[in-house]
């Protein structure tokens, strides 16, 4: 109340009797709108969306959403194409300073559209499960009359288009927030529809509610860390502007503990969304509850803004005192390689043991984001373009083996899979090779890229660590594709469904951005290396 | 917010923002209202006669008592009120976000009615998508 | 000086004198209303009202408080005690702080003293009051809650759900004034209607300006009070006495008190935002009308003026149903309001950029008559109505003709086909017992 009271009345003009008397006028900040463009696109589409679920008649509202989302995708990346012309060399800080796109962000941002468009597409796939993944009605309590007479009805919730945008539009300004109060807008926005969409699946409803409620409840958490930290900080540096915080620090006569209290509770929210361990414990049980297309979109897209966050916070606010609080994430990285290889290993369910997968990865993400040079940066970005690729692609395989009960996500029913379905088994085994990072795979390269930036800033014995929990991790990968091609397949064992040619195409393109950036990685790699954050 | 900070550090005008002397009447009135309410609470009984009668403790009820019991202890509570309550925190909200800007209104110009007409259309479409899905219809 | 300047520099005695005099002016507002209503609606009905206990009986309501005080006080055994007992004070409380930045009247010399009357001038007073209504919901809603029985519960929660959607409404009403007075200072709002003028006639309020706010404010503040036609937390016909079913002897009058109190709070309020406050209309504030005990005159009949229009509606009007209550709320008075503000803000941008004003009226009203031409125009959602019962040439509800008799049992035929079909049942309308049970228990929620 005092807050917006101090907020109401210091900008009022004198009371005194008299009508209208608008004395000063206030100046609008400038903005730069070519560089906003794709975010206003999204969001405006988004809202459209939600327009489109009021007053379109429900048999016309599938393909209307998965057209206008696609569309406007397009249309955002169109204009994020042409902008990157056009942009200054080191970036552009518009809206009063609240964000920053600069090349990073171009690169986030892009990949973020493209693998949206990819998990849309596989949202909007009705031929692998009558009526699509999701649920027709998501009010109607699970195990009731009327759950089983919905379940069999050809409809589907189509409010998860809008709720994708909105998830993007969420990501794409929480790689770009130059001020941690946008972030945690940013933050909320990506996360609430993601909540959401958890609980959305068709088959195995309690499962997905009890997903949504734990993401929910421990992203609710996480939030309040995050905003807790964001307080400690503007109690510290009296802006919550990145680079203020970083010139605050840089002086030295102000209260260690309110920085250093304030940073920690900030990462950790920060390491929740990006499911980093020893914060990842809603990961497995939201990723194999959640509806595999969300779980590829979650998967894939929100690691990216994660990390594409993590990285603006470290190195544009916290660059002038890392070696304050290197010690303590080489220790959260090493944790998280650890757990996610170690629990990967006793994982009987494909989702959850890809969860697992998940976390490993994030720690060696993670290793790449505290190098804080420019190529640790570029490194990072391109561990995440490839990962994005091959987790989208190995969530999307996974939706099509499928038995009787939807999917059949248990690791003995994916025994002899290759007798089955050599095709579907053989880009499996690819992409889990890509996860455990062999060579030829884009996995491969970003790994190395990673290891390589980490052993030019000193961090050896990191390095060290990574390797042994990728041979670890590379073993249940490995067991996977035993168990596909080396054992006999059950006698009540899975089919593989044959999805449209939409999705197939999406499975296609993303094996075959695997295997490019594993055999000719130079184009990305440059792409990645053209830029570094703007600082502001 | 630097500004704001440097603003905060001033010694606040009298009766202008963050003097919080003035509201010290509020206060005594506040300490009066609730010296009055409290005292009627506590003196009814006393005052009051007290006869005994079992029939006179039992909730207001004809025939037999409701079963399961209503309320005290894990009641249940119809969820359109729960619906209503979310969208009385979007409007309410909403509602906030306009104080300010009321305020400042003319001071803003063409730049506050632009921003501010894309702010309550925004909401209008979370309105116009309850409204067609029924969250609006009591029945 | 500033009216929040000169209020601030009230020495503690002058702060004193005006704490007991406001308390003490909303407990006699409050017997006085009592028999004003009883007198004005008895009136209307071709009776006298109460005219024995004192002249035209105007003790009437003093003798009943007195005597609710000398009745038992009952604690239900089903009640949690705590919240039982704290619940009036909850909702007592914020009814009279609420008065506190009322601007009652103008610049005064009590005791040698300049002063205003009015307790504070906040920079945040709308804030206040707005958020004095908020609180006392708790009042009704705890006491509801905690009396451990099934009517105050249901008009409690009945009583939240009214009050929490007129608050938008009411809310969205007061930005128009701010709109035009800069300010959320109660002070100054009043100060922003002096000399305000209107085809040259100094009218001294924004109401004829800011007509749909007005009218917009009037219907929510009484929805907000729960007063008839809006009293739905306390009907009579369906929930006995609402949320103080439970209650008796003075924890009985103090919701009484909060609910007259609260009537006198909307009413001056809203003579202070739209009325003027105590301005005299038609002549300058320096006019001689307009001096500080005078305005007070003028500011409580105002405030009497719109007290009356609460009794002339509960004398005149049938009381509405809930779900027509709360669509008159959401679908109507919450978009309009909305419009209007665009409206509001959009025509004073026009007028300072120098437009001529009639025409953009001209134009600005009729895109607004054809907007709403467009909403009726698109059809309103069909519900698919499970519990239809058809209706008949005379309008009352008769059974369905095509009505089966079943050939076995209701009992049995639940052992031989399983739970299934008494979900089917409630469908339609020829079911057996046990489903129509099932269905009266899915409705008294709804109620």
């Amino acid at each position: 109340m005092s807050v917006l009271a101090t907020l109401v009345t210091a900008a009022q003009p004198v009371p005194v009797p008299a009508p209208p008397a608008p004395a000063a006028t206030i100046t609008q900040p400038p903005i730069s709108y070519p560089a906003i463009m794709p975010i206003l696109i999204i969001l405006g589409a988004a809202c459209v969306g939600v327009l489109f679920e009021a007053f379109l008649p429900r048999h016309n509202r599938i393909a209307a959403q998965l057209v206008l989302s696609v569309l406007a995708i397009l249309v955002a990346g169109w204009r994020l194409l042409s902008y990157a012309d056009e942009m200054p060399e080191t970036g552009t800080i518009t809206l009063g300073r609240a964000l920053a796109v600069d090349k990073p962000t171009l690169v986030l941002w892009a990949t973020l559209l493209v693998l949206t468009i990819g998990a849309l597409i596989l949202m909007a796939d009705r031929t692998v499960e009558r009526g699509g993944y999701f649920v027709a009605d998501a009010a109607v309590r699970p195990g009731t009359v009327q759950d089983r007479a919905q379940a069999g009805r050809g409809e589907m919730q189509t409010e998860v288009f809008p709720l994708a945008l909105f998830a993007l539009g969420g990501m794409m300004v929480f790689c770009a927030a130059n001020d941690l109060l946008t972030m945690f807008i940013a933050l909320e926005v990506l996360s609430l529809p993601l909540y959401l969409m958890c609980g959305l699946a068709r088959r195995r409803r309690l499962l997905s509610q009890e997903a949504a409620v734990k993401y929910f409840l421990l992203g609710a958490f996480a939030s309040a860390f995050f905003l807790y930290g964001l307080a400690l900080l503007y109690g510290y540096a009296g802006s919550v502007q990145l680079s203020d915080i970083a010139n605050a620090a840089a002086g030295t006569n102000r209260s260690e503990t309110l920085l250093f209290g304030g940073l920690g509770l900030l990462v950790v929210g920060l390491l929740f969304k990006g499911s980093v361990g020893p914060f990842h414990t809603w990961t497995p049980d939201v990723y194999q509850g959640a509806p595999t297309p969300v779980t590829a979109f979650m998967g894939a897209c929100t690691k990216i803004a994660a990390f594409g966050g993590i990285l603006r916070v470290l190195s544009v606010g916290f660059g002038t005192t890392s070696w304050e609080w290197r010690g303590v994430l080489w220790g959260v990285a090493i944790a998280s390689m650890v757990i996610g290889a170690v629990l990967g290993l006793t994982q009987t369910d494909v989702k959850r043991m890809v969860a697992y997968s998940s976390v490993a990865h994030a720690g060696f993400l993670l290793i790449g984001a505290i190098v804080l040079k420019p190529a640790g940066l570029s490194a990072t970005l391109f561990y995440l373009v490839t990962y994005g690729f091959t987790t989208l692609a190995t969530f999307g395989v996974i939706g099509l083996v499928r038995n009787a009960d939807g999917e059949a996500t248990h690791l003995s029913q994916w025994a002899g899979l290759a007798k089955r379905s050599p095709l579907v088994a053989g880009t499996m085994a690819f992409l889990l090779l890509a996860l455990a990072g062999i060579p030829l795979t884009s996995g491969f390269v970003g790994k190395f890229v990673v290891f390589q930036a980490a052993l030019s800033d000193g961090m050896a014995p990191l390095v060290v660590v990574a390797v042994l929990a990728s041979a670890v991790a590379a073993f249940f990968y490995l067991r996977v594709i035993v168990l596909m091609y080396f054992s006999q397949p059950a006698e009540d064992g899975p089919t593989v469904t044959i999805p449209n040619l939409w999705t197939t195409g999406v499975l296609t393109v993303c094996v075959l951005v695997t295997l490019f950036l594993g055999i000719a990685p130079s184009l990305v790699l440059d792409w990645t290396s053209s830029g570094v954050f703007a600082l502001q | 917010m630097y500004e704001t900070a440097t603003i905060l550090a001033q010694p606040p005008a009298p009766g202008g923002p963050g003097d919080l002397k003035s509201y010290l009447p509020l206060i005594l009135l506040f300490v009066l209202a609730g010296a009055f309410a409290v005292f009627s609470v506590v003196v009814a009984p006393l005052v009051g006669p007290r006869r005994y009668n079992k029939a006179k403790l039992d909730g207001y009820e004809c025939g037999i008592e409701p079963s399961p019991q209503p309320v005290v202890g894990g009641g249940r509570v119809p969820v359109a009120y729960y619906l209503t309550a979310m969208l009385f925190i979007l409007f309410d909200i909403e509602m906030v976000f306009l104080y300010p800007f009321a305020v400042t209104a003319d001071a803003l110009g063409v730049f506050g009615l632009v921003e501010i007409f894309l702010f309550i259309a925004t909401v209008g479409f979370a309105y116009a998508y309850v409204w067609r899905r029924g969250g609006l219809d009591w029945s | 000086m500033t009216r929040a300047e000169v209020l601030a520099d009230d020495p503690i005695w002058l702060i004193l004198i005006k704490v007991v005099v406001l308390f003490a002016f909303g407990v006699v507002m409050t017997l006085f209303m009592i028999w004003l209503e009883r007198r004005v609606v008895a009136r209307m009905q071709h009776r006298p009202g109460p005219n024995r206990v004192g002249p035209f009986g105007l003790l009437q309501s003093l003798a009943d408080g007195l005597k609710l005080a000398f009745k038992e006080d009952i604690m239900p055994a089903k009640a949690d005690k705590v919240v039982y007992f704290i619940a009036p004070v909850i909702s007592t409380i914020p009814a009279f702080v609420a008065f506190s930045v009322m601007p009652f009247g103008g610049r005064v010399s009590i005791f040698g003293e300049q002063t205003y009357l009015q307790l504070v001038d906040l920079p945040v007073g709308v804030l206040v009051v707005l958020a004095c209504s908020s609180l006392g919901v708790y009042g009704i809603v705890l006491a509801g809650w905690s009396s451990g029985s099934p009517y105050p519960l249901l008009g409690a929660l009945r009583s939240a759900a009214q009050v929490i959607s007129y608050e938008i409404a009411m809310g969205l009403s007061i930005v128009g004034v701010i709109i035009t007075a800069h300010s959320l200072s109660t002070g100054d709002i009043v100060n922003a209607q002096a000399n305000f003028e209107l085809w040259g006639l100094k009218v001294n309020s924004f109401f004829i300006p800011l007509l749909p706010s007005f009218l917009i404010y009037v219907t929510s503040m009484v929805g907000e009070t729960n007063r008839a036609p809006f009293d739905l937390p306390e009907a009579e016909s369906e929930l006995v006495g609402g949320f103080h079913t439970e209650y008796s002897s003075l924890k009985f009058a103090l919701f009484f008190l909060a609910e007259y109190v609260n009537m006198v709070t909307v009413s001056a309020f809203s003579t202070m935002l739209f009325l003027g406050g105590g301005l005299f209309p038609f002549v300058g504030q320096d006019s001689v009308l307009n001096n500080g005990w005078l305005q007070f005159v003028w500011f409580i009949a105002k405030t009497f003026v719109l007290l009356f229009l609460f009794i002339w509606l509960r004398g005149t009007l049938p009381r509405y149903r809930y779900d027509q209550f709360m669509r008159l709320g959401w679908k109507v008075l919450v978009p309009v309001n909305l419009s209007w503000i665009v409206a509001l803000v959009a025509v004073r941008q026009l007028r300072s950029a120098g437009w001529p004003l009639g025409p953009t009226l001209f134009f600005g009203a009729i895109a607004v008559l054809g907007l709403i031409a467009l909403s009726f125009a698109l059809p309103d959602r069909e519900v698919p109505d499970d519990e239809y019962v058809p209706v008949t040439g005379g309008g009352y509800p008769i059974p369905p003709l095509d009505l089966e008799v079943p050939t076995e049992t209701p009992k049995r035929r639940r052992q031989t086909r399983g739970s299934r079909s008494r979900r089917r049942a409630a469908v339609t309308a020829g079911q057996s017992a046990s489903a129509s049970q099932s269905q009266e228990g899915s409705n008294d929620g709804n109620v």
